[in-house]
């Protein structure tokens, strides 16, 4: 169960990062040519939830893992191959991308919003571990 | 039992009279959080682990945490480990504001406890004063941060 939900929460993450990044690249577009207008193909949002889930799927490997250690960032490795190969995958399938400039662009897009995801994940763990360790100081015994 | 509250003027004249039959479980509960401003729980020594040794009081202020494995109910000091015949629900009824269950299976003294630390899958790692680490399941966090304010 504890498995499930992280699978939905991460595609549900995944799947709004895409859109995120999908939305600046239309935005950055839009600035430079002036297209107002954003066309997609009628199986784009389903592929983009379907890509969401699959890059989800690897993300129980950290499940029952410790942040820490060399275990640890071997598991953050192969989690990220298995993204990227998982979004270029889908991406050739569905279209996203039609040659090598474009394909970069997508590269570079799993990079920034992985190494985000990282930081903001870190970010909020550690922000309530300072918080919870800094209330047990006033009822602390001492021994 | 009938309870007479009598107000006093300073805290210097405050007395406590029971008048009892006999010395329950109860009235030495009362007695300890009225001496010692804490209460106290039945429990057995464990002599080994198939028999349980002598049955003592102990102040809930020195327990770290309990446990429950395999039915059976387990109260963890700094140092040492008693047997109870309380379950894990009626100990959690017991205990004072001060211990949350962090788990399906284990209670913990929040003032025995030195630090925690996040995992990525939602957990918490609790180091306790003796430098025993307990899980705080993902589901438990938020009881802990509501019992601190946080």
């Amino acid at each position: 169960m504890a498995k499930l939900k992280i699978i939905f929460s991460q595609t549900l993450m995944i799947a709004s990062a895409i859109l995120f990044g999908l939305g600046v690249e239309e935005a950055i577009d839009y600035i430079i040519t002036g297209d107002i207008y954003m066309r997609w193909q009628w199986y784009i949002p389903l592929s983009i939830i379907l890509c969401a889930f699959i890059c989800s799927v690897p993300s129980i490997i950290f499940a029952d893992e410790r942040s820490s250690g060399r275990r640890f960032t071997v598991k953050v490795v192969i989690h990220f191959i298995c993204i990227f190969a998982a979004v270029s995958l889908f991406g050739l399938l569905f279209g996203w991308y039609t040659d090598l400039a474009g394909f970069l662009v997508i590269a570079v897009m799993i990079v920034i919003i992985y190494a985000f995801t990282w930081v903001a994940t870190y970010w909020l763990l550690k922000s309530d571990e300072n918080k919870i360790n800094d209330a047990l100081k006033d009822v602390r015994d001492e021994e | 039992m009938k309870v007479i509250l009598e107000k006093v003027s300073s805290p210097e004249d405050e007395r406590a009279l029971i008048k009892a039959a006999e010395v329950t479980e109860e009235i030495r509960s009362a007695m300890d959080l009225l001496e010692n401003n804490c209460r106290s729980i039945l429990v057995s020594e464990l002599s080994d682990e198939r028999s349980s040794g002598e049955t003592i009081m102990l102040g809930t202020d020195k327990i770290y945490y309990t446990e429950s494995i395999d039915k059976k109910t387990f109260v963890y000091t700094k140092e040492k480990c008693y047997g109870s015949k309380l379950r894990l629900y009626e100990l959690e009824d017991t205990l004072s504001s001060n211990f949350f269950r962090c788990s399906k299976s284990l209670i913990v003294n929040i003032r025995k406890i030195r630090s925690v630390k996040s995992e990525l899958n939602g957990r918490m790692i609790a180091e306790l004063l003796n430098g025993e680490q307990l899980v705080i399941s993902r589901s438990y966090v938020k009881d802990l941060k509501r019992k601190l304010g946080v």
